[in-house]
């Protein structure tokens, strides 16, 4: 194993209202090294929260996230030692987490030189190693993000990722800003890189269907807490929490079509205030299959069969 | 088309006012009276310009040079603005993408929906009653509290409701809808999905539904047209549009999808290069750049729309030929 996530909580407190959000409740995971983790779940569920803690942006309430034995704060911090950087994060919007007055050569460069990667006079040519990697033209050294198209500027967010040559990569919704026909081709990018450098992605989104075109494993998260885990095929073909039926029935699919009943209301209501979090299991207010004890007893994950587990009573 | 017409939208062209820069180029469609048309293109394809023109909203800087927009016996396009005013809302209303920037933050909900029923004839007793009974139909929970409540009080799904309350209000024949749900989750989406289609039948009402997730119309219209660098490049019905595309867009857009159910997981065929945009186009097909099957004449001839039945192709060398 090689990321692992244990038993990790993370508060925020509201100051104003001197009340507490509960992002994150006990979330487990472990992930081989090489493989792909898909997370996916609603806005509010704490998937954008928990890849600021596997980068390390932010320090987990409670709990432990390691990267092959060493604490991801360390591993980071050691990183300067070890001229490298373990984690790496890539954005949703390639037009806000670029400098507009930056040349796109430069924002690759920065990042090799405050690594200290490479020597200073192979600095221009691991720019263009990285450039080509990603699939663009050596020529775009010389542009402004604003003179790149959306598909682009991705491209030269995920070089600038893989400039401090990470080992593990957190995608957060990283096509979902793009238009459709040019998010195939990202995709696909990815999917390159992960053979090409062997790298590990912990993949977020909202979107199944990315989420089961590139994921070994895939999450499903609700309101701070995984409430089902396995392989794609399982979690996806074969889903067994009352949520991520729900979830997939309410997916657009354009295999289907001309069926207005498909359009059926799925699920009743909306995502519960994370401040005041339901008792018993948490999806229990709009699950169809609830009974009594689910407004009591809260749902920890349990295997149902090989690998594959699922916070849910009636599962 | 076997209903009768309730919108003609002809030739239109939408250019910009200093330097002009064409936008949208010789855009026709019609919607039948009941009928739902969806619009399905990527950022950039004219498809909110053209639906924005129906009903007088062109931001400045933006115009309309040429065609009409026929609604009932009308022509839209030149009425002025007080002969517009009296259409929007009323017999053509609209839904906008972000709710919170089309409702407003310091006005209670209540005085906000009475106020599009007092701009339109004005207010009688039984207006409030008509209030009410709207917001409980777009599902809103304690709709007296609601009333007294702010925008800001309310979720990002309910405040779409509340939107489509508004819209509803005056029982328009046509209702917009801009990508209403684009910024909501899947399964509040979902719910969307369904007031919206529900709410259609109960009233027989036509619709203009704009999108760029070919998911989300699948099943909730009756005709789709697919907007490409400015044009209306293919239009039919849904089957048709899904099963047996003819614009070879249209057919690479669908297979870039990835399906979210089956067992296997192929490679995404996915369409090199970016979109074209409408102005520099000229005189060829705006997708010719990228399209397989491109040939001389696609980079110096614009293709013109074939109509079949009730089906219409810009391409020359359209899949499963003409």
């Amino acid at each position: 194993m090689s990321l692992e996530i244990k038993d990790v909580e993370k508060l925020y407190k509201i100051v104003s209202t001197d009340t507490v959000i509960h992002a994150l409740n006990g979330i487990d995971i472990s992930l081989p090294a090489g493989k792909t983790l898909g997370i996916v779940g609603e806005s509010g569920c704490g998937k954008s929260t928990l890849a600021r803690l596997v980068t390390g942006l932010e320090a987990p309430y409670q709990g432990s996230i390691t990267w092959k034995g060493l604490p991801i704060h360390d591993v980071n911090k050691g990183s300067f030692s070890t001229k490298k950087s373990v984690v790496q994060l890539v954005f949703q919007d390639p037009y806000s987490s670029l400098n507009p007055r930056q040349r796109i050569g430069d924002a690759i460069s920065e990042i090799i030189t405050v690594h200290n990667l490479v020597e200073k006079n192979m600095v221009e040519t691991r720019v263009s190693e990285l450039l080509s990697l990603v699939g663009l033209a050596d020529d775009l050294k010389n542009r402004y993000p604003h003179q790149l198209s959306g598909g682009q500027r991705q491209r030269v967010s995920i070089a600038r990722a893989l400039a401090a040559e990470p080992s593990l990569l957190v995608l957060d919704e990283p096509v979902s800003a793009l238009d459709v026909s040019v998010r195939a081709e990202v995709m696909n990018l990815l999917l390159d890189l992960r053979a090409k450098l062997g790298l590990t992605y912990i993949f977020i989104s909202h979107d199944l269907a990315m989420i089961r075109y590139i994921s070994d494993l895939v999450a499903v998260m609700y309101l701070g807490k995984i409430v089902e885990f396995g392989s794609w095929e399982q979690v996806i073909n074969d889903p067994q929490h009352p949520y991520t039926q729900a979830l997939i029935q309410a997916m657009p699919d354009h295999t289907v079509i001309g069926n207005p009943e498909s359009l059926a209301k799925t699920l009743e209501g909306e995502v519960p205030d994370p401040v005041n979090l339901p008792t018993g299991c948490a999806f229990h207010l709009r699950c169809v299959k609830a009974t009594p004890a689910c407004a009591v007893e809260p749902q920890s994950l349990r295997e149902i069969s090989s690998n594959h587990l699922v916070a849910c009573m009636e599962a | 088309m076997t209903q009768p017409l309730l919108l003609s939208v002809k030739d239109l062209g939408i250019s910009t006012v200093q330097d002009p820069r064409t936008l949208v180029n010789q855009v026709s469609f019609d919607i039948g009276l009941g009928e739902a048309v969806g619009v399905v293109g990527e950022s950039g394809s004219g498809k909110t310009l053209s639906a924005l023109s129906i009903l007088g909203l062109l931001p400045r800087g933006v115009e309309v040079v040429s065609g009409s927009v026929t609604f009932k016996d009308k022509n839209l396009l030149t009425l002025n603005n007080e002969e517009l005013r009296k259409i929007r809302g009323n017999e053509i209303a609209m839904i906008y993408q972000d709710p919170m920037t089309a409702l407003n933050p310091v006005m209670k909900l209540g005085k906000q929906l009475l106020e599009v029923i007092a701009s339109h004839g004005g207010i009688n007793e039984s207006s409030q009653n008509q209030v009410r009974a709207l917001l409980s139909e777009v599902g809103i929970p304690d709709v007296n509290r609601a009333m007294e409540s702010y925008p800001h009080e309310f979720s990002g799904g309910m405040r779409q409701r509340i939107m489509i309350a508004m819209a509803l209000l005056l029982s328009p024949q046509l209702l917009i809808a801009d990508e209403p749900t684009t910024a909501l989750d899947v399964t509040i989406q979902q719910q969307i999905l369904a007031l919206v289609s529900e709410a259609r039948k109960k009233r027989n009402m036509s619709m203009l539904w704009i999108t760029h997730d070919l998911g989300v119309v699948a099943n909730l219209v009756d005709r789709l047209n697919v907007m490409y660098a400015g044009r209306i490049v293919e239009s039919g019905t849904v089957e048709e549009i899904f099963r047996k595309p003819k614009h070879p867009y249209t057919a690479g857009l669908l297979s870039s999808l990835p399906t979210s159910t089956g067992t296997n997981r192929e490679r995404l065929t996915s369409i090199s290069g970016v979109p074209e945009k409408p102005w520099l186009v000229g005189n060829s097909c705006g997708f010719a750049a990228r399209c397989s099957r491109a040939q001389a004449r696609c980079h110096s001839e614009v293709p013109p729309t074939v109509i079949t039945d009730n089906s219409s192709v810009a391409c020359f060398f359209p899949l499963g030929g003409n």
